[in-house]
């Protein structure tokens, strides 16, 4: 692309003058909600994280005494622990379950049927998010719900559980939220990077006789890479900050057996009156994210970057 | 590879089952009444088998007898047709219901969903062509200042921003959503937007421009139409947003008259409906509407868009 500014009119001073004072002009709502609504929070993130204050009380400046508080809170270890369980969980099977289907409906040979069975599993994606909590835990790890009432029609009625209410099952649970994790826009991406496979490799991959799980496992997923990556980060991210599932499920609940660090800086903030303290944790888990992003960008290269190497 | 075609065709439809089951659940739970939900887990609606019996009744012998109840579980005794409709408002029942319950906080995020949407694709389209078809001076740092904010996560900026929105005096009202929606939301939009407009030909932009089409020309008449596409996904994306978006809404909003869907269903589940599942579920499957109508609508923009590579890091 050249640049535009290669025109003759544009090389006239006062032209270019009021030129730029109206690229500014537009560009000033973009710019004032994103100072306003963003740049000026995340400032506020970290001034506020240093003092201690409730809404419309006084404030004290403690310094960085939220942040000690935090690394001696008892709730910290538990919480990082689940919230590194539910993260990793996470990771492993949006990876795994989502590629999986891709490719299997990659290799479904008519068209037809590949673009029906992709809008099958986008389906789901139209029930809201707070819907589908509710629905597993109204429905499905309900005391009469599914998991238990499956159970009874199985015969192992001693296997019945309440599932969310029970130390040892709660975190767990919550794990296998959305089983089978064969989220319908996973799936696309996943299907939009084998699609992206050039024939040429496809090619000399049947001419080598690298065919079936072999091919998937040395060709697809290298070649992949980039919306693996993609995924992982999103997960990860999502992972680390996410809380309402917990905060519908099971409120953290039973004691803090799947209490997160969001869900502890939530009830901080809008049940306890902390605001200080969970501006706090919210900048501890800001620096997580972003130095996972940083290591990401690092030491992970996508397919296109391997390929420039190679 | 040919000859075991059929079963990855059954394995496939093996995992969609799996993915589709706890909403076949919900469905016909929202037509099933408590008795029914908490005594036979596992069966059709009652209802059902009256509305198919006397519906095959009125055709065959339209003077029989039914002994049945009706929506309140009254018993009634009634001919072939009548029975037909009380089955028929039995079903209906939990979805008439929960349709009272909800539609103010559906009215509510459609609403909120119209006005965010257009703000972020008007907002972002805009900024967007600008950054991406003009030189000017700072035009680079403004990109930088809008794209920096991809890098803070909601979980820095929830408390302080529920701070901010606080000491606007927002609270409780329209604008707490649809202004922190169209200032996030844009972001996305400009990014991908700008992606794509880098990659439209100069010759397309030169030759309008022999032609004396105007900077607004330029937009409206050939950038404007060609990122349709574009246009569709990231309006698909922004509406999904902004539908699913609870936690924001449920802290701001917490006068009912402003509830939206997500923060109304939460709402509506830890309240004194929280144990008449079929009327919870109803709600849950009216809530699920609006995105299918607009699915039914976008499905195939939407999958070439995403299909197309849009998304890679």
């Amino acid at each position: 692309m050249k640049p535009t500014d290669s025109t003759d009119i544009y090389r006239d001073r006062h032209y270019r003058l009021w030129f730029t004072l109206g690229c500014y002009g537009l560009l000033a709502a973009t710019v004032i909600l994103l100072t306003v609504f963003i740049y000026l929070p995340v400032a506020w993130a970290f001034t506020k994280s240093l003092y201690q204050f409730e809404i419309g009380g006084d404030s004290q400046f403690v310094g960085l005494g939220n942040y000690r508080e935090f690394f001696n809170d008892p709730t910290l270890w538990p919480s990082f622990g689940h919230m590194l369980f539910l993260t990793s969980f996470a990771v492993c099977v949006r990876l795994s379950m989502p590629l999986i289907v891709a490719k299997l409906i990659h290799s479904v040979r008519h068209e037809k049927w590949r673009y029906f069975y992709r809008i099958l599993f986008l389906v789901p994606i139209v029930v809201p998010g707070v819907a589908v909590q509710l629905i597993w835990q109204g429905l499905i790890y309900a005391d009469k719900g599914l998991l238990n009432e499956a159970l009874m029609a199985l015969g192992r009625g001693n296997w019945t559980h309440g599932w969310l209410s029970n130390p040892s099952t709660a975190l767990i649970s919550c794990a296998f939220v959305g089983f089978p994790w064969i989220g319908g826009f996973e799936v696309l991406i996943y299907y939009a990077g084998l699609s992206g496979i050039p024939d040429s490799v496809n090619e000399a991959a049947l001419l080598e006789g690298c065919v079936g799980i072999r091919k998937f496992f040395k060709i697809d997923i290298p070649m992949v890479l980039s919306q693996l990556k993609l995924i992982l980060m999103l997960t990860i991210i999502g992972g680390v900050q996410g809380f309402e599932g917990m905060l519908i499920l099971t409120k953290g609940g039973p004691g803090f057996e799947t209490t997160v660090p969001g869900l502890w800086m939530y009830y901080n903030a809008f049940s306890f009156q902390r605001m200080g303290y969970a501006c706090a944790i919210g900048v501890l888990l800001f620096v997580l994210i972003f130095g996972l992003t940083v290591l990401n960008f690092k030491y992970f290269k996508s397919s296109e970057e391997i390929q420039a190497i190679q | 590879m040919k000859k075991k075609h059929w079963y990855i065709h059954l394995v496939i439809i093996f995992f969609s089952t799996l993915t589709l089951t706890p909403f076949a659940f919900v469905i016909n739970n929202s037509m099933r009444n408590n008795t029914e939900f908490y005594h036979k887990f596992f069966g059709l609606p009652e209802a059902l088998g009256v509305l198919i019996n006397a519906g095959a009744a009125t055709f065959t012998n339209p003077a029989a007898i039914f002994e049945t109840v009706d929506e309140n579980d009254e018993p009634i005794v009634v001919e072939a047709r009548e029975a037909v409709h009380y089955a028929w408002m039995r079903l209906t029942k939990s979805y008439r219901q929960s349709w009272t319950l909800i539609r103010p906080y559906m009215l509510n995020s459609i609403l909120v969903c119209l006005v965010t949407a257009t703000g972020v694709l008007l907002l972002g389209s805009i900024s967007a062509y600008i950054l991406s078809r003009y030189r000017f001076f700072g035009s680079k740092a403004i990109f930088f200042f809008i794209i920096s904010t991809m890098m803070f996560p909601g979980v820095l900026t929830l408390v302080p921003a529920y701070l901010l929105v606080k000491s606007l005096h927002l609270l409780n009202s329209y604008w707490v959503l649809v202004l922190p929606y169209v200032a996030g939301g844009q972001v996305f939009a400009i990014f991908v937007f700008k992606s794509f407009f880098d990659g439209l030909p100069e010759d397309l932009f030169e030759s309008a421009r022999i032609d004396g089409a105007g900077h607004m020309q330029l937009y409206w008449n050939i950038v404007l139409p060609l990122s349709k596409p574009v246009m569709s996904v990231v309006l698909v994306m922004n509406v999904i947003g902004t539908w699913n978006n609870f936690l924001w809404p449920f802290i701001t909003n917490t006068d009912a008259k402003y509830h939206v869907i997500a923060s109304g269903l939460y709402v509506l589940a830890t309240s004194v409906h929280a144990q008449n599942m079929s009327t919870l579920f109803a709600a849950y499957m009216i809530a699920s509407i609006p995105l299918l109508i607009m699915f039914t609508y976008a499905t195939k923009p939407f999958i070439q868009g995403v299909t197309s590579g849009a998304f890679k890091a």
